[in-house]
Protein backbone atom coordinates (compact mmCIF):
# COMPACT_ATOMS: atom_id res chain seq x y z
CA UNK A 1 0.00 0.00 0.00
CA UNK A 2 0.99 3.51 -0.58
CA UNK A 3 0.51 5.75 1.69
CA UNK A 4 0.02 9.66 0.10
CA UNK A 5 2.84 11.60 2.12
CA UNK A 6 3.12 15.56 2.36
CA UNK A 7 5.56 17.97 2.47
CA UNK A 8 4.74 20.01 5.31
CA UNK A 9 7.32 23.05 6.72
CA UNK A 10 7.50 23.70 10.40
CA UNK A 11 9.17 25.92 12.56
CA UNK A 12 12.11 24.04 14.56
CA UNK A 13 14.52 24.50 17.47
CA UNK A 14 17.94 24.07 16.98
CA UNK A 15 21.42 24.11 18.59
CA UNK A 16 24.87 25.15 17.16
CA UNK A 17 27.22 23.82 18.50
CA UNK A 18 30.77 25.62 18.38
CA UNK A 19 32.01 23.54 15.07
CA UNK A 20 29.31 25.06 13.54
CA UNK A 21 27.06 21.78 13.67
CA UNK A 22 23.01 22.87 13.27
CA UNK A 23 21.07 19.99 15.64
CA UNK A 24 17.85 20.38 15.96
CA UNK A 25 15.76 20.26 19.36
CA UNK A 26 12.11 20.69 19.42
CA UNK A 27 9.59 21.37 16.32
CA UNK A 28 7.46 24.03 17.59
CA UNK A 29 3.81 22.76 16.15
CA UNK A 30 2.09 26.13 17.22
CA UNK A 31 1.88 28.59 19.85
CA UNK A 32 1.46 26.26 22.39
CA UNK A 33 2.51 22.61 21.12
CA UNK A 34 5.95 21.49 21.14
CA UNK A 35 7.58 18.27 20.36
CA UNK A 36 10.88 17.51 21.79
CA UNK A 37 13.38 15.56 19.36
CA UNK A 38 14.22 12.84 22.06
CA UNK A 39 17.34 11.57 19.70
CA UNK A 40 18.82 11.85 16.03
CA UNK A 41 19.66 8.17 14.55
CA UNK A 42 21.18 9.01 11.57
CA UNK A 43 22.21 12.16 9.49
CA UNK A 44 22.71 12.15 5.77
CA UNK A 45 22.15 13.93 2.79
CA UNK A 46 19.22 13.04 1.21
CA UNK A 47 16.10 13.62 -1.33
CA UNK A 48 13.00 12.93 -0.06
CA UNK A 49 10.06 11.60 -1.82
CA UNK A 50 7.99 14.59 -0.95
CA UNK A 51 10.01 16.65 -2.62
CA UNK A 52 13.28 18.61 -1.92
CA UNK A 53 16.40 17.27 -0.86
CA UNK A 54 18.88 18.09 1.75
CA UNK A 55 20.73 17.09 5.10
CA UNK A 56 18.17 14.02 6.10
CA UNK A 57 17.93 13.50 9.59
CA UNK A 58 16.10 10.26 11.23
CA UNK A 59 14.93 11.98 14.83
CA UNK A 60 13.22 9.74 17.61
CA UNK A 61 10.03 12.36 18.64
CA UNK A 62 7.56 10.93 21.45
CA UNK A 63 9.01 7.36 20.80
CA UNK A 64 8.15 7.03 17.09
CA UNK A 65 10.80 7.61 13.78
CA UNK A 66 9.92 10.63 12.38
CA UNK A 67 12.21 12.44 9.36
CA UNK A 68 13.30 15.86 9.25
CA UNK A 69 15.05 17.38 6.29
CA UNK A 70 17.24 20.72 6.46
CA UNK A 71 16.64 22.23 2.85
CA UNK A 72 19.18 25.14 2.87
CA UNK A 73 17.53 27.50 5.17
CA UNK A 74 14.61 25.76 6.45
CA UNK A 75 12.95 22.59 7.86
CA UNK A 76 10.30 20.26 6.13
CA UNK A 77 8.47 16.80 7.94
CA UNK A 78 7.11 14.29 5.58
CA UNK A 79 3.55 14.17 6.82
CA UNK A 80 0.70 12.20 6.63
CA UNK A 81 -1.50 15.38 7.03
CA UNK A 82 -0.96 18.28 4.07
CA UNK B 1 52.34 2.14 -15.86
CA UNK B 2 48.95 2.80 -17.48
CA UNK B 3 49.00 6.33 -18.61
CA UNK B 4 45.38 6.03 -20.29
CA UNK B 5 43.09 8.67 -19.42
CA UNK B 6 39.69 8.25 -17.99
CA UNK B 7 37.58 10.88 -18.47
CA UNK B 8 33.70 11.42 -17.36
CA UNK B 9 31.49 14.06 -18.67
CA UNK B 10 28.31 14.43 -16.40
CA UNK B 11 25.57 16.33 -17.34
CA UNK B 12 22.44 17.03 -15.42
CA UNK B 13 19.10 16.65 -17.94
CA UNK B 14 17.07 19.31 -18.21
CA UNK B 15 18.93 21.21 -15.55
CA UNK B 16 16.65 23.65 -14.77
CA UNK B 17 13.07 21.43 -15.28
CA UNK B 18 14.56 19.12 -13.07
CA UNK B 19 15.71 20.76 -10.15
CA UNK B 20 11.82 22.52 -9.88
CA UNK B 21 10.66 19.01 -10.46
CA UNK B 22 12.51 17.59 -7.34
CA UNK B 23 11.50 20.52 -4.91
CA UNK B 24 7.85 19.80 -6.10
CA UNK B 25 7.38 15.58 -7.69
CA UNK B 26 3.71 16.87 -8.95
CA UNK B 27 5.34 18.72 -11.82
CA UNK B 28 6.52 15.82 -13.33
CA UNK B 29 2.76 14.52 -14.24
CA UNK B 30 2.05 17.71 -16.00
CA UNK B 31 4.19 18.98 -19.22
CA UNK B 32 5.98 21.89 -17.35
CA UNK B 33 8.86 24.57 -18.47
CA UNK B 34 10.82 27.19 -16.95
CA UNK B 35 11.08 30.29 -18.70
CA UNK B 36 10.92 34.15 -18.46
CA UNK B 37 7.92 36.50 -17.76
CA UNK B 38 6.13 37.31 -20.53
CA UNK B 39 5.15 40.54 -19.22
CA UNK B 40 9.14 41.48 -18.91
CA UNK B 41 9.74 39.85 -22.29
CA UNK B 42 11.81 37.52 -22.09
CA UNK B 43 9.66 35.48 -22.36
CA UNK B 44 11.16 31.81 -23.96
CA UNK B 45 11.62 28.64 -22.95
CA UNK B 46 14.89 27.71 -20.56
CA UNK B 47 13.91 24.40 -20.02
CA UNK B 48 11.18 21.78 -20.29
CA UNK B 49 10.44 18.10 -18.62
CA UNK B 50 9.69 15.14 -20.73
CA UNK B 51 6.04 15.57 -21.04
CA UNK B 52 6.22 19.02 -22.26
CA UNK B 53 8.88 17.45 -24.55
CA UNK B 54 6.23 15.12 -25.94
CA UNK B 55 4.47 18.45 -27.42
CA UNK B 56 7.43 19.21 -29.42
CA UNK B 57 8.59 22.42 -26.82
CA UNK B 58 11.75 23.33 -27.53
CA UNK B 59 14.19 25.23 -25.34
CA UNK B 60 14.28 28.86 -27.05
CA UNK B 61 10.77 28.29 -27.86
CA UNK B 62 8.86 31.94 -27.26
CA UNK B 63 6.38 31.56 -24.43
CA UNK B 64 3.53 32.18 -27.22
CA UNK B 65 4.71 29.50 -29.26
CA UNK B 66 5.01 27.22 -25.89
CA UNK B 67 1.44 27.86 -25.43
CA UNK B 68 0.30 27.16 -28.79
CA UNK B 69 1.43 23.67 -28.82
CA UNK B 70 0.20 23.29 -25.12
CA UNK B 71 -2.02 25.26 -24.23
CA UNK B 72 -1.64 23.21 -20.61
CA UNK B 73 1.86 23.60 -20.07
CA UNK B 74 2.67 24.95 -16.87
CA UNK B 75 5.15 27.35 -16.61
CA UNK B 76 7.45 28.01 -13.64
CA UNK B 77 9.44 31.64 -13.50
CA UNK B 78 13.87 30.76 -13.30
CA UNK B 79 15.19 30.71 -9.62
CA UNK B 80 18.61 30.92 -10.57
CA UNK B 81 19.73 31.19 -7.25
CA UNK B 82 18.36 27.56 -6.07
CA UNK B 83 19.79 26.25 -9.89
CA UNK B 84 23.33 27.38 -8.79
CA UNK B 85 22.99 26.24 -4.97
CA UNK B 86 21.66 22.89 -6.15
CA UNK B 87 24.33 22.16 -9.04
CA UNK B 88 27.15 23.30 -6.95
CA UNK B 89 25.69 20.45 -4.76
CA UNK B 90 26.08 17.49 -7.38
CA UNK B 91 29.85 18.98 -8.51
CA UNK B 92 30.44 18.59 -4.22
CA UNK B 93 29.94 14.82 -4.99
CA UNK B 94 32.19 14.75 -8.34
CA UNK B 95 35.03 16.83 -5.91
CA UNK B 96 35.07 13.52 -3.54
CA UNK B 97 36.67 11.69 -6.48
CA UNK B 98 39.02 13.59 -8.00
CA UNK B 99 40.36 17.33 -7.98
CA UNK B 100 40.26 17.67 -11.77
CA UNK B 101 36.66 18.65 -12.29
CA UNK B 102 35.96 21.42 -14.89
CA UNK B 103 32.67 23.29 -14.87
CA UNK B 104 30.74 23.44 -18.53
CA UNK B 105 28.23 26.13 -17.76
CA UNK B 106 25.61 25.29 -14.89
CA UNK B 107 24.75 21.63 -15.61
CA UNK B 108 28.08 20.07 -17.08
CA UNK B 109 31.22 19.21 -15.83
CA UNK B 110 34.44 17.02 -16.92
CA UNK B 111 35.71 15.00 -13.89
CA UNK B 112 39.34 13.35 -14.67
CA UNK B 113 39.34 10.01 -12.66
CA UNK B 114 42.43 8.64 -14.59
CA UNK B 115 44.33 8.95 -11.07
CA UNK B 116 41.71 7.52 -9.19
CA UNK B 117 40.77 4.51 -10.57
CA UNK B 118 43.18 2.75 -8.18
CA UNK B 119 40.82 3.42 -5.15
CA UNK B 120 37.35 3.54 -6.95
CA UNK B 121 37.81 1.32 -10.03
CA UNK B 122 36.88 1.24 -13.80
CA UNK B 123 35.57 4.31 -14.98
CA UNK B 124 32.55 2.64 -15.56
CA UNK B 125 32.00 1.97 -11.78
CA UNK B 126 32.67 5.17 -11.03
CA UNK B 127 30.25 6.82 -13.00
CA UNK B 128 27.45 4.60 -11.73
CA UNK B 129 28.49 5.30 -8.21
CA UNK B 130 28.48 9.17 -8.89
CA UNK B 131 25.03 8.27 -10.53
CA UNK B 132 23.72 6.51 -7.80
CA UNK B 133 24.96 9.07 -5.67
CA UNK B 134 23.35 11.84 -7.10
CA UNK B 135 20.05 10.47 -6.88
CA UNK B 136 20.02 9.18 -3.20
CA UNK B 137 21.50 12.65 -1.98
CA UNK B 138 19.48 15.27 -4.29
CA UNK B 139 17.39 13.74 -5.98
CA UNK B 140 18.75 14.33 -9.52
CA UNK B 141 19.52 12.25 -12.68
CA UNK B 142 22.35 12.92 -14.28
CA UNK B 143 23.47 11.46 -18.11
CA UNK B 144 27.31 10.23 -18.24
CA UNK B 145 30.03 9.73 -20.42
CA UNK B 146 32.87 7.65 -19.70
CA UNK B 147 36.08 7.60 -22.52
CA UNK B 148 39.54 8.44 -23.19
CA UNK B 149 39.50 12.12 -23.86
CA UNK B 150 36.86 15.15 -23.59
CA UNK B 151 35.65 15.13 -26.91
CA UNK B 152 34.01 11.59 -26.88
CA UNK B 153 32.88 11.66 -23.22
CA UNK B 154 31.17 14.84 -24.00
CA UNK B 155 29.14 13.06 -26.68
CA UNK B 156 28.95 9.64 -24.46
CA UNK B 157 26.70 11.63 -22.13
CA UNK B 158 24.80 13.30 -25.26
CA UNK B 159 23.61 9.79 -25.89
CA UNK B 160 21.53 8.78 -23.62
CA UNK B 161 18.85 11.04 -21.97
CA UNK B 162 17.75 10.78 -19.39
CA UNK B 163 19.88 8.96 -16.52
CA UNK B 164 22.29 7.38 -19.00
CA UNK B 165 25.66 6.12 -19.13
CA UNK B 166 27.45 5.31 -21.97
CA UNK B 167 31.37 4.14 -21.99
CA UNK B 168 33.45 4.92 -25.28
CA UNK B 169 36.80 3.39 -25.54
CA UNK B 170 39.56 2.50 -27.95
CA UNK B 171 37.53 -0.62 -28.98
CA UNK B 172 34.17 0.83 -29.92
CA UNK B 173 34.45 4.31 -30.87
CA UNK B 174 34.17 3.93 -34.78
CA UNK B 175 31.37 1.88 -33.89
CA UNK B 176 29.27 4.04 -31.63
CA UNK B 177 30.58 8.00 -32.79
CA UNK B 178 30.91 7.49 -36.11
CA UNK B 179 27.87 6.92 -37.61
CA UNK B 180 26.74 10.82 -35.94
CA UNK B 181 25.59 13.72 -37.46
CA UNK B 182 29.07 15.49 -37.21
CA UNK B 183 27.50 18.65 -35.62
CA UNK B 184 27.47 16.68 -32.83
CA UNK B 185 30.76 17.15 -32.15
CA UNK B 186 31.77 19.86 -30.22
CA UNK B 187 32.83 22.74 -31.68
CA UNK B 188 30.61 22.02 -34.96
CA UNK B 189 28.30 24.67 -35.16
CA UNK B 190 25.90 25.54 -38.30
CA UNK B 191 28.41 27.24 -40.26
CA UNK B 192 31.38 24.70 -39.65
CA UNK B 193 28.73 22.17 -40.51
CA UNK B 194 27.57 23.84 -43.77
CA UNK B 195 31.37 23.92 -44.97
CA UNK B 196 31.52 20.27 -44.21
CA UNK B 197 28.55 19.20 -45.89
CA UNK B 198 30.15 20.68 -49.10
CA UNK B 199 32.94 18.58 -48.80
CA UNK B 200 30.08 15.80 -48.51
CA UNK B 201 31.24 15.35 -44.86
CA UNK B 202 27.45 14.10 -43.06
CA UNK B 203 29.10 12.24 -40.39
CA UNK B 204 32.15 12.25 -37.96
CA UNK B 205 33.45 8.98 -39.53
CA UNK B 206 33.49 10.93 -42.47
CA UNK B 207 35.21 13.82 -40.98
CA UNK B 208 37.51 11.34 -39.33
CA UNK B 209 38.62 9.19 -42.71
CA UNK B 210 38.82 12.86 -44.65
CA UNK B 211 42.13 13.52 -46.13
CA UNK B 212 43.57 16.16 -43.37
CA UNK B 213 45.37 18.45 -45.37
CA UNK B 214 42.42 19.42 -47.83
CA UNK B 215 40.45 20.07 -44.28
CA UNK B 216 43.49 22.41 -43.02
CA UNK B 217 43.95 24.07 -46.72
CA UNK B 218 39.91 24.90 -46.42
CA UNK B 219 39.33 25.59 -42.91
CA UNK B 220 43.06 25.81 -41.13
CA UNK B 221 43.25 25.17 -37.92
CA UNK B 222 40.42 24.72 -36.68
CA UNK B 223 39.79 21.85 -39.36
CA UNK B 224 43.05 20.01 -38.34
CA UNK B 225 41.74 20.23 -35.04
CA UNK B 226 38.27 18.73 -35.83
CA UNK B 227 39.47 16.01 -37.35
CA UNK B 228 41.82 15.16 -34.95
CA UNK B 229 38.59 15.02 -32.50
CA UNK B 230 36.67 12.85 -34.90
CA UNK B 231 39.62 10.43 -34.97
CA UNK B 232 39.73 10.73 -30.69
CA UNK B 233 43.08 12.42 -30.86
CA UNK B 234 42.33 15.32 -27.94
CA UNK B 235 44.70 15.38 -24.84
CA UNK B 236 43.15 18.72 -23.69
CA UNK B 237 43.37 18.17 -19.58
CA UNK B 238 40.44 18.55 -17.30
CA UNK B 239 41.56 21.78 -15.51
CA UNK B 240 41.52 21.69 -11.47
CA UNK B 241 38.84 22.34 -9.44
CA UNK B 242 38.56 26.32 -8.80
CA UNK B 243 40.52 27.15 -11.93
CA UNK B 244 39.46 29.48 -13.44
CA UNK B 245 40.53 31.38 -17.14
CA UNK B 246 41.02 35.02 -17.06
CA UNK B 247 37.62 37.14 -18.63
CA UNK B 248 38.42 37.55 -21.91
CA UNK B 249 36.23 40.31 -22.14
CA UNK B 250 33.05 41.91 -19.91
CA UNK B 251 29.88 42.67 -21.23
CA UNK B 252 26.07 43.07 -20.01
CA UNK B 253 23.04 42.84 -22.10
CA UNK B 254 19.45 43.57 -21.71
CA UNK B 255 15.84 43.07 -23.38
CA UNK B 256 14.17 45.87 -22.47
CA UNK B 257 10.17 46.05 -21.38
CA UNK B 258 9.85 48.13 -24.31
CA UNK B 259 10.84 48.64 -27.68
CA UNK B 260 13.39 51.54 -28.27
CA UNK B 261 12.72 53.70 -30.94
CA UNK B 262 15.78 56.72 -30.86
CA UNK B 263 19.01 57.67 -30.27
CA UNK B 264 17.80 58.97 -26.89
CA UNK B 265 16.21 55.58 -25.90
CA UNK B 266 19.11 53.65 -26.54
CA UNK B 267 21.48 56.33 -24.92
CA UNK B 268 19.73 55.65 -21.82
CA UNK B 269 19.80 51.76 -21.69
CA UNK B 270 23.75 52.18 -22.70
CA UNK B 271 24.42 54.29 -19.79
CA UNK B 272 22.86 51.74 -17.01
CA UNK B 273 25.07 49.00 -19.16
CA UNK B 274 28.01 50.99 -19.88
CA UNK B 275 28.29 51.85 -15.63
CA UNK B 276 28.04 48.21 -15.20
CA UNK B 277 30.67 47.09 -17.08
CA UNK B 278 32.95 49.50 -16.20
CA UNK B 279 32.12 48.88 -12.30
CA UNK B 280 32.86 45.10 -13.69
CA UNK B 281 36.20 46.12 -15.23
CA UNK B 282 37.47 48.27 -11.74
CA UNK B 283 36.30 45.51 -9.86
CA UNK B 284 38.45 43.34 -11.94
CA UNK B 285 41.54 46.06 -11.79
CA UNK B 286 41.45 45.80 -15.57
CA UNK B 287 40.84 48.45 -18.37
CA UNK B 288 39.48 47.15 -21.84
CA UNK B 289 40.25 49.27 -25.04
CA UNK B 290 37.67 47.31 -27.79
CA UNK B 291 34.14 48.56 -27.45
CA UNK B 292 31.57 46.02 -29.04
CA UNK B 293 27.92 46.57 -29.27
CA UNK B 294 25.45 44.23 -30.10
CA UNK B 295 22.09 46.00 -31.78
CA UNK B 296 18.82 43.39 -32.26
CA UNK B 297 15.71 45.18 -33.89
CA UNK B 298 11.82 43.87 -32.83
CA UNK B 299 11.94 40.94 -35.66
CA UNK B 300 15.20 39.96 -34.43
CA UNK B 301 17.73 40.59 -36.94
CA UNK B 302 21.29 41.13 -35.02
CA UNK B 303 24.21 42.79 -35.72
CA UNK B 304 27.24 44.03 -34.08
CA UNK B 305 30.14 46.41 -34.41
CA UNK B 306 32.91 47.63 -32.38
CA UNK B 307 35.75 49.97 -32.57
CA UNK B 308 39.23 50.14 -30.35
CA UNK B 309 39.43 53.07 -28.19
CA UNK B 310 43.17 55.34 -28.46
CA UNK B 311 43.57 54.35 -25.04
CA UNK B 312 42.31 51.81 -22.47
CA UNK B 313 39.60 52.38 -19.88
CA UNK B 314 37.05 51.42 -17.30
CA UNK B 315 35.06 54.88 -16.86
CA UNK B 316 31.47 54.60 -17.87
CA UNK B 317 31.44 57.92 -19.85
CA UNK B 318 34.01 57.06 -22.32
CA UNK B 319 32.72 53.57 -23.22
CA UNK B 320 29.53 55.15 -23.27
CA UNK B 321 30.68 57.89 -26.11
CA UNK B 322 32.05 54.95 -28.20
CA UNK B 323 29.13 52.99 -27.79
CA UNK B 324 26.92 56.14 -28.95
CA UNK B 325 28.83 56.87 -31.99
CA UNK B 326 28.85 53.32 -33.17
CA UNK B 327 25.02 53.23 -32.84
CA UNK B 328 24.69 56.75 -34.95
CA UNK B 329 26.82 54.94 -37.26
CA UNK B 330 25.60 51.79 -38.04
CA UNK B 331 21.93 51.73 -36.75
CA UNK B 332 19.00 53.77 -38.45
CA UNK B 333 16.00 52.76 -36.49
CA UNK B 334 14.26 51.44 -39.46
CA UNK B 335 12.80 49.27 -37.43
CA UNK B 336 13.16 49.66 -33.55
CA UNK B 337 15.29 47.83 -31.17
CA UNK B 338 14.61 44.94 -28.96
CA UNK B 339 17.65 44.20 -26.85
CA UNK B 340 21.07 45.85 -26.87
CA UNK B 341 24.59 44.61 -25.47
CA UNK B 342 27.92 46.37 -24.86
CA UNK B 343 30.97 44.13 -24.51
CA UNK B 344 34.41 45.66 -23.38
CA UNK B 345 37.58 43.50 -24.45
CA UNK B 346 41.44 43.60 -24.92
CA UNK B 347 41.66 43.40 -21.22
CA UNK B 348 44.65 44.74 -19.86
CA UNK B 349 46.13 45.16 -15.95
CA UNK B 350 46.95 49.07 -16.21
CA UNK B 351 50.50 49.89 -15.39
CA UNK B 352 50.90 51.78 -12.23
CA UNK B 353 51.60 54.70 -13.80
CA UNK B 354 48.77 56.18 -16.52
CA UNK B 355 49.86 57.64 -19.37
CA UNK B 356 48.05 60.58 -19.38
CA UNK B 357 47.72 61.94 -23.63
CA UNK B 358 48.94 65.34 -24.29
CA UNK B 359 46.12 66.62 -25.95
CA UNK B 360 43.13 65.02 -24.90
CA UNK B 361 41.00 65.39 -21.78
CA UNK B 362 42.58 65.51 -18.51
CA UNK B 363 39.71 65.25 -16.33
CA UNK B 364 39.64 61.42 -16.11
CA UNK B 365 41.32 61.28 -12.76
CA UNK B 366 38.31 62.99 -11.88
CA UNK B 367 35.87 61.41 -13.48
CA UNK B 368 37.07 57.77 -12.45
CA UNK B 369 36.76 59.16 -8.49
CA UNK B 370 33.72 60.20 -9.19
CA UNK B 371 32.68 56.77 -10.86
CA UNK B 372 34.62 54.62 -7.67
CA UNK B 373 32.57 56.79 -5.25
CA UNK B 374 29.15 55.96 -7.10
CA UNK B 375 30.39 52.11 -6.41
CA UNK B 376 31.38 52.45 -3.19
CA UNK B 377 27.84 53.86 -2.15
CA UNK B 378 26.27 51.02 -3.98
CA UNK B 379 28.11 48.16 -2.51
CA UNK B 380 27.41 49.68 0.32
CA UNK B 381 23.56 50.83 0.48
CA UNK B 382 22.41 49.29 -2.65
CA UNK B 383 22.11 49.94 -6.37
CA UNK B 384 19.32 52.10 -6.68
CA UNK B 385 20.37 54.64 -3.99
CA UNK B 386 22.28 56.54 -6.54
CA UNK B 387 21.73 56.69 -10.02
CA UNK B 388 21.95 59.54 -12.58
CA UNK B 389 18.91 62.15 -13.54
CA UNK B 390 18.63 60.54 -16.81
CA UNK B 391 17.64 57.26 -15.34
CA UNK B 392 14.44 58.96 -14.02
CA UNK B 393 13.84 59.86 -18.00
CA UNK B 394 12.39 56.66 -18.73
CA UNK B 395 12.01 54.21 -15.77
CA UNK B 396 10.82 51.44 -17.79
CA UNK B 397 13.97 51.15 -20.15
CA UNK B 398 16.27 51.93 -17.17
CA UNK B 399 15.17 49.83 -13.86
CA UNK B 400 17.07 47.30 -14.25
CA UNK B 401 20.30 46.13 -12.67
CA UNK B 402 22.67 44.42 -15.09
CA UNK B 403 25.53 43.61 -12.57
CA UNK B 404 23.46 41.80 -10.51
CA UNK B 405 20.73 39.87 -12.16
CA UNK B 406 22.99 38.57 -14.41
CA UNK B 407 24.78 36.10 -12.33
CA UNK B 408 25.07 33.00 -15.63
CA UNK B 409 26.99 33.22 -18.27
CA UNK B 410 27.65 31.12 -21.73
CA UNK B 411 31.05 29.45 -21.61
CA UNK B 412 32.86 28.51 -24.33
CA UNK B 413 35.28 25.30 -24.74
CA UNK B 414 38.63 25.83 -25.36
Amino acid sequence: MVIAMYKKYVDVITMVDKHGEVKPLAIQWDEIKRYPIERVVDIRWAASPVGGSGLRFTCQIAGHERILFYERNRWFIESLQP
Amino acid sequence: MDNRRVVLHCDINHCYAQIEEMKVPELRKVPMAVGGHETTRHGIILAKNDLAKEYHIKTGDSLREAYAKCPQLVVIPPNYDEYLYYSEKVKDIYRKYTDRVESFGLDEAWIDVSASSKIYGSGEAIAREIKKKVYEQLGLTISVGVSFNKVFAKLGSDMIKPDGLVVIDEENYQRLVWPLPVEELIYIGRATKRKLNEFGIKTIGDLAVFRADLIESRMGKVGLMIHEFANGIDDKSVAFTGYQDEAKSVGNGITTIRDMHSLKDVELVFRVLAESVASRLREMGVQGQVVTIGLRDNELHGLSRQRKLAEPTCLADEILAMAMQLTREHYSFILPLRSISLTMSDLQKPSAVEQLSFFTDHGKIKQRVLDETVDAIRSRYGFTKIKRCSMLLDDELTNFNPKADHIIFPVSFL
